[in-house]
């Protein structure tokens, strides 16, 4: 054993109290002592010279006790032990130091814990795939568009088979589940034959929770046949449990062989096989050794090869790969906008934090100057500055610890809050913002920062403080000293609040602004409501005859106005289709492929039920059907897009998904906000459900009702009931319930709401720190106000002067916050739907945050007018 | 106090620990004031010493496991702590012997090259 590793172990033996003790070295030196003391008396020394000459022989026996009892311990150990301890006495003596502090702090760290457990939630928790950090997402872009993650089959192929020597894994997830996952819990996940062949491998592996609520568990579902979308299928594998798939947000609940898709969703063969019909997402597991930049390169070298082989879908590709991170929200463009919004929201919470900070950092200064006395008097018997500074530290990080774990707990309770947020659709979505490793972390991180933060600057006070001048001139010097400092903190805290107000007061105007917005049709008494026959097996011939025959029957209930069968709803976000399409007449701009238009397939009876006025031209009729010429309404929006300053009725164009049929343009509809609620409205055209029933048998029914839509909604389950005892009836929902999504106001709703608590906070803090500030000082100030009044000031100069103080910190905090809005708002800009500069925003909330925040001054300032001049200086 | 006027030396870090084994090695067993004296008496009193500073090279000894301290009575009866070298002790001993050597002798050099 080594000599050093037995001196360590030693010492520590010394911290419990092992080895020789204190007693036994105090008895091993007073033997010297002793020894010496009889060596000076036999050189005939009296008693009293022997034992002073004895004892200046030794030397100073505390030190050299001190000394041995340093070397027997560990010193950081016992310091940092016994400076806890410390610091646990002192918050003890002061709970209502304590308390407030630690509450503070909670408040910061619980909001960071809130936000970073959504953002971790949404983009950097495990998806508890095999060897995460080496699976990467595959991008895709042609000339003028963005990245994106859509493959066709054809692409998804050829990747498949010449990339191995940089992927080891190529995989789609969308529909197929290959290497991505673990193991599965049970049964199988699919054979490399299956998913090559259209429609040839009907098997299906489940969900966990999928498993878990329908088959309650049941170990035995292997081998079992089930129907999907009224077609067999057999169950041969469940999916572990942690495994979500991909995406945020959407939990998959089944996974199919990758061409089974043809089937289920009704994709004709010869669109499957296109190269530019591209919706599979794909991911990538990079071979041992092999660098992302190594793959991009072997992708770029194949997108050539595509461009070359296949000019006409394939013109100017480009491929690459993309963290996971990327992939999770869908959107690979470097304008990410959940990122944007993540470090928005961390931005502000952070914010909170600072708030926080300032003001427990501006009570410990408080009552440092309160110690200064026990501090002085400290230093001055030998105490170094280091172990001073180090006490102080370890007391404000203990504080900010005890925040941090009330802090995470509060933020836990704040993301189980916006978890359970109800999203009002029938859709799978889930909200995975768990408490993991990262989160824990973070709110650490936070929590210690916050300490140190909160503790270097008393701390430092203390130790930059002249301690000659301190004990002379009384508890004074450092007070005043500091006065400077603290007004700025609280400077910095008002513009903070301000910040966080008017980004409040940016977004509860969008809020409103949007609920008010014109949507280009009349949601009240309305009913939708959706329904999908080929669940119960029907083809979509079929389904088309069922539903012309429900439209008869719903519009014949009494309490039902008009009726209408849409793809799609506003705001919805099943079956919001587009197309490019190729228009006669238009030319994209040069280098970009044909435009990307959004599209709804409805029945006659839409633009009178949704209440959207045409413009030109006619409606649809029972006479557009498959016998029919093919026709389109078209949005005004597209009108004026395609053709500018001409007239769009009797143009024609073709959608690339049903290339046959060339689209006569019928008539022209006005606007009306279908994928997004803010910002400019896209083009937009309409089809007839009789001439494209085969896209989907999923269509929704509007309902315009002549009382309250809830009424109606048991008669109109009857009614679909009546017909189809087993269809399953979803999303029944009232228009203005189901603009309440994502895609609608809801996003905006929960913005609102989480940057007004994080306003409300900033201000309560901002407010206590304006409060601290002028109270400390005017209780600093009592004699020299008494003094004042003594020589006849009236109590109206000394609310003057204490208001003179407050002003100035509001006045320069309010102007530091309006220029940070200005900047942070420019960043919202495209988030908001008010302008970045809204007047009523930027008027409003400085007055409200000004009038709170002299309500504030006006306590210390009756205080002060309430001075009594005599005892004031009888007290000095 | 010594009759010649020499200037005392400042003992070099590390130096005491060697000085206090090899004491102990040649005297036997000793409490920490024959050390001291011991000391004194080989240094002609050049070594200026508070008899206190020999406390830390005691304590430091004990923790590496070279020396090992027991109480014990003095011949005059009185009660003292006798440290003595341990195997391990003898065996570092006769390490830091050598090394001190080779590190003596290389300054030497240095300073003889000098004159």
């Amino acid at each position: 054993m080594a000599a050093w590793i037995r001196r360590l172990l030693a010492r520590v033996q010394g911290m419990f109290g092992g080895g020789p003790s204190d007693e036994e070295r105090a008895r091993e030196i007073a033997a010297h002592l002793a020894l010496l003391e009889e060596q000076f008396r036999t050189q005939g020394l009296t008693e009293e010279e022997a034992r002073r000459q004895a004892h200046l022989r030794l030397g100073n026996a505390v030190v050299i006790r001190e000394e041995v009892r340093e070397m027997s311990g560990v010193p950081f150990v016992e310091n940092l032990l016994r400076d806890v301890g410390y610091a646990l006495r002192q918050m003890r003596k002061s709970p209502g130091f304590a308390v407030t502090a630690v509450l503070t702090l909670a408040l910061g760290v619980g909001v960071n814990t809130a936000v970073f457990s959504v953002v971790n939630g949404l983009l950097f928790s495990s998806l508890h795939i095999r060897q995460e950090s080496r699976v990467v997402t595959v991008g895709f872009k042609q000339k003028g568009t963005p990245w994106n993650s859509s493959f066709s089959f054809a692409e998804f192929h050829d990747l498949h088979d010449q990339t191995k020597d940089v992927f080891s894994d190529v995989i789609a997830e969308q529909y197929g589940l290959d290497g991505l996952s673990v193991q599965p819990l049970l049964g199988r996940f699919f054979l490399p034959s299956e998913g090559e062949t259209p429609g040839a491998d009907p098997v299906i592996v489940l969900s966990y929770a999928y498993w878990k609520r329908y088959f309650a568990g049941d170990p035995g579902v292997i081998g079992r046949r089930v129907t999907l979308d009224g077609r067999p299928v057999t169950i041969v594998g469940v999916a572990p449990r942690e495994y979500k798939g991909v995406i945020t947000l959407l939990a998959v609940q089944a996974y199919l062989p990758l061409a089974m898709v043809t089937q289920i969703e009704n994709i004709p063969a010869d669109l499957w096989n296109k190269r530019d019909s591209r919706n599979i997402a794909i991911y990538a597991r990079l071979r041992p050794g092999v660098t992302a930049q190594r793959a991009d390169a072997a992708l770029m070298v194949l997108a050539r090869r595509f461009a070359t082989e296949d000019p006409a879908s394939e013109q100017d590709a480009a491929m690459q790969t993309f963290p996971m991170y990327r992939a999770r929200t869908g959107n690979l463009d470097a304008q990410n906008a959940t990122g944007v919004v993540s470090a928005f929201f961390l931005g502000l919470a952070g914010l909170v934090l600072l708030l926080a900070c300032v003001n427990v950092a501006n009570l410990l200064m408080v009552r440092a100057t309160v110690r200064q006395r026990e501090m002085v008097i400290r230093s001055a018997l030998g105490a170094q500055r280091s172990r001073l500074v180090r006490q102080m530290l370890t007391e404000s990080v203990l504080l900010a610890l005890f925040g941090g774990v009330a802090g995470v707990g509060l933020g836990l309770w704040g993301s189980a809050m916006l978890r359970s947020a109800n999203l009002q659709t029938d859709l799978p979505l889930y909200f995975d913002f768990g408490f993991d490793w990262h989160v824990f972390l973070f709110s650490v991180a936070a929590a210690v920062l916050a300490g140190v933060l909160v503790g270097l600057l008393p701390a430092l006070r203390v130790a930059r403080a002249n301690l000659n001048l301190l004990l002379r001139e009384g508890s004074r010097t450092l007070a005043s000293g500091g006065g400077r400092f603290r007004d700025a903190l609280v400077v910095v805290q008002v513009g903070s609040a301000l910040v966080l107000l008017i980004v409040a007061g940016l977004f509860s105007r969008s809020l409103t602004k949007l609920e008010h917005v014109d949507l280009g049709f009349n949601p009240s008494h309305m009913l939708t409501l959706t329904t999908d026959p080929s669940e119960i097996g029907y083809n979509n011939g079929q389904s088309r005859d069922f539903y012309r025959s429900l439209l008869t029957r719903l519009r014949a209930l009494p309490g039902v106005e008009s009726v209408t069968i849409a793809g799609s709803t506003p705001m919805g976000m099943i079956n919001n289709a587009s197309d490019s399409v190729t228009i006669s007449g238009y030319q994209p701009p040069p280098g970009q492929g044909p435009p990307v238009v959004g599209y709804n397939v409805i029945s006659t009876d839409y633009f009178h039920t949704m209440r959207i006025p045409l413009i030109e031209g006619r409606s649809f009729s029972n006479s557009d059907d498959e016998k029919g010429l093919y026709v389109a309404i078209v949005s005004e929006a597209m009108a004026k897009k395609f053709w500018p300053n001409e007239d769009p009725i009797g143009r024609r164009f073709t959608m690339s998904g049903d290339s046959a049929h060339v689209l006569q343009v019928v008539g022209v509809a006005k606007d009306a906000r279908y994928l997004d609620i803010n910002g400019p409205i896209a083009p937009y055209f309409y089809v007839p459900f009789l001439q494209h029933y085969q896209q989907s048998p999923l269509q929704s029914f509007e309902l315009r009702t002549v009382g309250s839509p809830e009424g109606v909604i048991s008669e109109v389950e009857d009614a679909i009931h009546g017909m189809a005892p087993a269809l399953p009836v979803f999303e029944v929902k009232t228009m203005q319930q189901a603009l309440d999504t994502p895609n609608g106001l809801l996003l905006f709703q929960v913005v609102a709401v989480m940057t007004g608590i994080m306003g409300t906070l900033g201000l309560a803090l901002a407010v206590i720190g304006v409060y601290g500030v002028l109270s400390y000082v005017v209780s600093r100030k009592t004699g020299e106000i008494g003094v004042r009044m003594a020589l006849g000031a009236q109590r109206a100069d000394i609310l003057r002067m204490v208001y003179r103080q407050g002003l100035w910190i509001v006045g320069i905090g309010l102007a530091l916050g309006l220029g940070a809005s200005f900047a942070v708002s420019h960043l919202l800009r495209s988030m908001i739907a008010v302008s970045a500069t809204d007047p009523l925003t930027y008027i409003a909330v400085p007055a409200i945050l000004a009038a709170i925040a002299l309500l504030a001054c006006y306590l210390p300032a009756r205080r002060a007018m309430r001075v009594e001049p005599m005892s004031a200086l009888r007290t000095e | 106090m010594s009759s010649k006027e020499r200037e005392p030396v400042q003992i070099l870090q590390g130096t005491l620990d060697l000085i206090v084994m090899r004491t102990l090695e040649t005297m036997g067993p000793q409490h920490a004031y024959q050390i001291a004296t011991r000391l004194e008496q080989v240094s002609e009193s050049l070594l200026n010493l508070n008899q206190g500073t020999l406390y830390p090279a005691l304590v430091r000894l004990e923790q590496y496991g070279w020396i090992r301290g027991e109480w014990g009575r003095t011949e005059n009866n009185r009660e003292a702590k006798f440290y003595a070298l341990t195997k391990a002790g003898r065996k570092a001993l006769e390490k830091e012997t050598e090394r001190w050597r080779t590190m003596a002798g290389l300054v030497e050099r240095f300073l003889a090259e000098e004159a």
